[in-house]
């Protein structure tokens, strides 16, 4: 069975204003407060174009690796429905402002390269809310407040071949469209939507019919419709069914696909030339300037972390994840060169901290140089690895040194080894059992008593001469 | 109308500004007239007239307009008054915001006694096709003013208004500028601004100034061009004083006839006007000559297949949602469709139809790309018959204003608009001015058309020709 | 000669345009329809191969700067029907997509 997978997304682009009009874009405000004459369709009013919705959607193209064409068009896209306004969407049908392109993936399967037939910008409609979410029998509710939002509209050739390659083509999009501060990309707050076609068939040489799938809420939501699809159609082909070729939508509870009622032939948009915008014409030395300013694209930045820094997997790509992170990363590594130790303790320590304080890294005080800062105090032994546990903290919610936040916790390792000679006389006489277990071959309880020591020393013994003395005494 | 009182902007100014006159007394006068003849006239469809006098009042007469009344036909937004439309689907709606030509007209001074009847949603040539009802010819009351601005033309020629504002897309202000012998300007597709203007056909729609005379609608270009940011359509142009530029002969000017339309039926008074217009040029110093624009006639075919296929789009978002009529059918699309058969009269409802066919799948390329591609053709064509002609000289209809009531055919309807269509097409300027009557006493229009931009000097050519050919009635 | 709109048609465009053409309403828009149609048709002999469309390109694009809209009350006070802010509609689910 060979299952072949399209996505549409839609991305809201981050702009202040609406794609035709003056409206602000805040999200969550009291419903219909964002209005105009221009987004609620009112006898009259005439769309203008966001000059910054046209800069982030070519940014994204160009990163995309798209062909943005110089002059494109828009198109009218005609039908009735409660949320959108004008009866007609401003969209680009014939001329977009991009084609081809493509966003490579890595899964279980290895890496790939997804191609994209082309990306266009228009208008959002506005958001119904039916009756099954709210107390109203038998009505739909609608705010036009996401009326007119600007959209990039991304569509992909049917290259996946898995929920899992969806899955990772929105995970790599959402995380590229948040490094170039096009868009948040959060799926929950709708700044990204995604539609599926999906169909599956037995010859790998011959596409099966294709299926839409709407409504998918979240990156999770698309793997398990399309998972669901892929079973449903291929067991269709096994009972011979007729797969249909229908819009199906995706129930979030069941984890299933169901159909829609079924429309009237195919709705026919009608598409023509938007007569009340003239063409759209990008300036050649912008676009230019555009594609030499472009930054490292974050897989391109998270193959140079693995390749020449020598970092696992795993540690480039949560250090990629956010542009932020990864530039942190790189400041950090500049003052302290050792990638390996900066991005185990970014990926551990500072993770679980941000993770406890539902923040981001550059939400906190934390700077790349109090980072290196400790990391270097770690590796001359002024603090022991356990201490700087309880440093970061500090460095986190405080703006202050590293320096300074050992001395005020009083954390300065213990290196002198009367001291640490004492500790361990003390753990010796005080755990009788495991001194008998390791003098009788269990090399493991070492660990036990270096924990012991380091406990009595409320962390701040260096721990391999913890260790030592200890092996030392024992002998 | 009163011998003393000023019959044009341009006296009516001047006597406002020499304190002859206030702009309370001229609209206290015009009230008379409006409360005496509009009940026969049925030029407008609301008055504010107690409002009116306030802002009269208030009025500056150093202000460009100085407190004259003008009136706004009621397919362009004013805030605060309605804006039906001539449609049962608007007829209580109420704007929130004005128009930017109804800005620049209301800051300029001007003082708006109502809003205007017309065809509905501009779609017509005659008035007739008002929900409402249909607005008489000032010139004989068993006659249309014309379409679709017949409200603004009408109140104009009657005196209840010293000028008007009206919406021109295949002729829609000069036709019945020319049926109600009134000036009526077309400019070039840009220069004013549509923002308010609630479309029908967006690539060609056009507010346009209807006055006595050229001079007049010179006066109100001056204030109603200019950019506006609000639609993308509009042109940003160097400034130009249309009034200024008036100059009071045709010296050097090549006066152009259209060959393709010479075989064109037209009423024997009306090319008795034309010959008279060609011989006042001659004496004004211009020289004719004979232009082709080979697919001219291809213009009303052309029009019949865009402006529709536009308003089709246009008309869209009249579903009873968010405003006007409404009504409950079982589910959303019985209630679309039952709100707008209610609300949308029969000629609205044939152009919906044409437009939504021409644009539909299988359709598409033979009628509408079709269209476009002939539209360019027409507009290349009259681009390099301007190249030997400064204006075009043309009949505005090929008849005087018929009876109400007489013209039942919608095709027949169609096809006395191929004077004023190709103008339209190429977003050119065009003027109809007055040039006489025929033997029923009905006014005579005939038009000039100019290249695009060439919006002042095709004024002052029509001004010479106005004034040659008796003026301001 | 082969009618260029029939009365099947003529219902598909009328669906679309989201109007209710009533029995009375039918024949006589038909027939108007296939004649103004049958007119404009007169096009097809035009021979357009050599046009070249000149639409003109936007000058400049709109800052991306707020600007005062209406309120609630101003853009939406003519609904027939508003509940909590709200636009009410009959429920559409699933009779269109987006």
């Amino acid at each position: 069975m060979t299952t072949t997978i399209g996505l549409e997304i839609h991305v809201q682009l981050a702009t202040r204003t609406k794609m035709f009009c003056g409206c602000g874009t805040a999200f969550g405000d009291a419903p219909n407060t964002h209005v105009c004459p221009v987004c609620l369709g009112l006898p009259g009013a005439l769309p203008t174009l966001n000059a910054e919705a046209v800069r982030l959607a070519t940014r994204i193209a160009t990163a995309l690796g798209c062909t943005v064409h110089e002059v494109s068009e828009f198109s009218r896209k005609n039908y009735f429905y409660p949320d959108l306004p004008k009866s007609y969407q401003i969209t680009q049908f014939d001329r977009p402002i991009a084609t081809g392109g493509s966003l490579p993936i890595v899964t279980e399967r290895g890496a790939r390269s997804v191609r994209l037939t082309r990306a266009h910008i228009e208008e959002d409609a506005g958001k119904s809310m039916h009756a099954a979410d709210i107390t109203l029998g038998g009505e739909t509710l609608v705010d036009f407040n996401r009326c007119g939002m600007p959209l990039i509209e991304i569509v992909t050739e049917p290259d996946m071949q898995s929920g899992d390659e969806a899955y990772e083509f929105l995970r790599n999009l959402r995380r590229l469209v948040r490094w170039l501060g096009v868009s948040s990309g959060d799926m929950e707050k709708g700044a990204m939507r995604c539609d599926v076609n999906v169909s599956v068939s037995p010859d790998p040489a011959k596409r099966g019919t294709k299926v839409e799938i709407k409504n998918l809420n979240s990156f999770r939501s698309v793997k398990r419709a399309i998972d669901y699809e892929e079973q449903r159609q291929a067991q269709c082909l096994g009972d011979c069914t007729p797969i249909m070729t229908e819009t199906r939508h995706f129930d979030e509870v069941q984890g299933t696909t169901t159909a829609m009622r079924s429309k009237e032939a195919s709705n026919d948009y009608r598409y023509f030339p938007e007569p009340d915008l003239p063409l759209l014409q990008l300036d050649p030395a912008e676009l230019a300037s555009l594609r030499a300013q472009m930054p490292e694209l974050p897989w391109e930045v998270q193959s140079r972390f693995e390749r020449d820094l020598s970092l696992s997997p795993y540690d480039a790509a949560l250090l990629t994840e956010e542009r932020s992170t990864a530039e942190f990363f790189q400041q950090a590594i500049a003052f302290y060169d050792n990638p390996k130790k900066v991005a185990s303790y970014m990926g551990t320590e500072v993770a679980k901290l941000l993770n406890e304080r539902g923040k981001t890294l550059t939400e906190t005080q934390l700077t790349p140089a109090t980072l290196a800062g400790l990391l270097m105090m770690v590796e001359h032994n002024a603090i022991s690895n356990t201490a700087s546990k309880d440093v970061l903290p500090l460095l986190m919610d405080t703006g202050t040194t590293p320096m300074e936040a050992v001395r005020s916790l009083g954390l300065e390792q213990i290196s002198d080894t009367s001291a640490i000679e004492g500790f361990a006389r003390e753990v010796i006489a005080e755990n009788v059992i495991q001194v008998e277990q390791f003098r009788g071959g269990k090399e493991a309880v070492l660990g036990f008593l270096v924990g012991q020591l380091m406990k009595k020393s409320k962390g701040k013994a260096n721990p391999k001469l913890a260790g030592d003395t200890l092996r030392r005494l024992l002998k | 109308m009163s011998s003393e009182l000023p019959r044009t902007l341009e006296h009516y100014r001047h006597a406002v500004r020499a304190h002859e006159l206030s702009a309370e007394e001229y609209l206290d006068e015009t009230r008379q007239l409006i409360e005496r003849g509009d009940p026969q006239v049925k030029a407008f469809l609301h008055l504010r007239l107690d409002t009116a006098r306030s802002d009269a009042q208030a009025s500056n007469p150093s202000s460009p307009l100085a407190g004259a009344p003008i009136a706004v036909k009621d397919n362009i937004m004013m805030a605060g008054e309605r804006c039906t439309c001539g449609s049962r689907i608007l007829e209580h709606y109420v704007a929130p915001y004005s128009a930017t030509a109804v800005q620049l007209l209301l800051a300029a001074g001007a003082v708006v006694p109502g809003k205007t009847n017309l065809d509905e949603f501009a779609m017509g040539s005659s008035t007739e096709n008002s929900a409402f009802f249909p607005t008489h010819n000032p010139a004989d009351p068993t006659r249309v003013p014309g379409g679709s601005s017949g409200g603004s033309t009408a109140a104009v020629a009657a005196g209840f208004a010293l000028g008007a504002i009206g919406s021109d897309t295949g002729g829609s202000v000069r036709q019945p500028a020319a049926f109600c012998g009134v000036v009526g300007f077309k400019p070039t597709y840009g220069l004013v601004s549509r923002y308010g203007l609630v479309a029908f056909g967006s690539s060609l729609d056009c507010i346009g100034p209807i006055a006595r005379s050229v001079r007049d609608a010179a006066i109100m270009m001056n204030v109603m061009a200019a950019h506006d940011p609000k639609d993308a359509t509009s042109v940003k142009r160097p400034h130009v004083d249309f009034e200024a530029a008036l100059q009071p002969t045709l010296a050097g000017k090549r006066v152009g006839l259209i060959r393709e339309l010479q075989g064109l039926d037209v009423q024997p008074e009306i090319a008795a006007a034309m010959d008279m217009a060609r011989k006042a040029a001659v004496k004004s110093g211009a020289s004719i000559v004979d232009v082709s624009v080979p697919h001219i006639l291809s213009a009303l075919p052309v029009y019949y297949i865009i402006a529709p296929a536009e308003c089709s789009a246009n008309l869209g978002r009249f579903d009873g949602v968010r405003y006007g009529l409404h009504i409950d059918g079982r589910d959303m699309t019985e209630t679309y469709s039952r709100t707008r058969d209610a609300g949308f009269g029969t000629e609205v409802k044939r152009r919906i139809l044409i437009g939504a066919f021409v644009l539909s799948a299988g359709y598409y390329d033979a009628y509408y790309r079709k269209a476009s591609s002939v539209r360019q053709l027409i507009a290349d064509e009259l681009d390099t018959a301007l190249q030997s002609a400064d204006v075009l000289l043309t009949p505005t209809t090929p008849t005087t204003a018929f009876r109400i009531g007489a013209v039942t055919d919608p095709l027949e309807m169609y096809k006395a608009d191929v004077f004023t269509i190709p103008a339209n097409l190429a977003g050119a300027p065009a003027v109809s001015f007055p040039a006489g009557k025929d033997a029923a006493d009905l006014p005579i229009g005939l038009q000039l058309m100019g290249p695009r931009w060439s919006d002042a000097e095709l004024l002052s050519s029509a001004n010479v020709l106005f004034t040659a050919l008796g003026g301001e009635s | 000669m082969a009618m260029i709109i029939d009365k099947e048609t003529l219902e598909h465009v009328a669906s679309l345009a989201r109007l209710e053409i009533t029995a009375e309403e039918e024949g006589p828009l038909l027939g108007d329809l296939e004649r103004i149609l049958g007119y404009v048709a007169q096009l097809s002999s035009v021979d357009t191969s050599a046009i070249v469309s000149k639409r003109p390109a936007m000058t400049e694009l709109r800052p991306d700067e707020p600007c005062e809209g209406l309120t609630r009350e101003e853009g939406l006070g003519g609904a027939p029907a508003m509940y909590d802010g709200f636009v009410v509609v009959q429920n559409v689910m699933g009779a269109e997509d987006e």
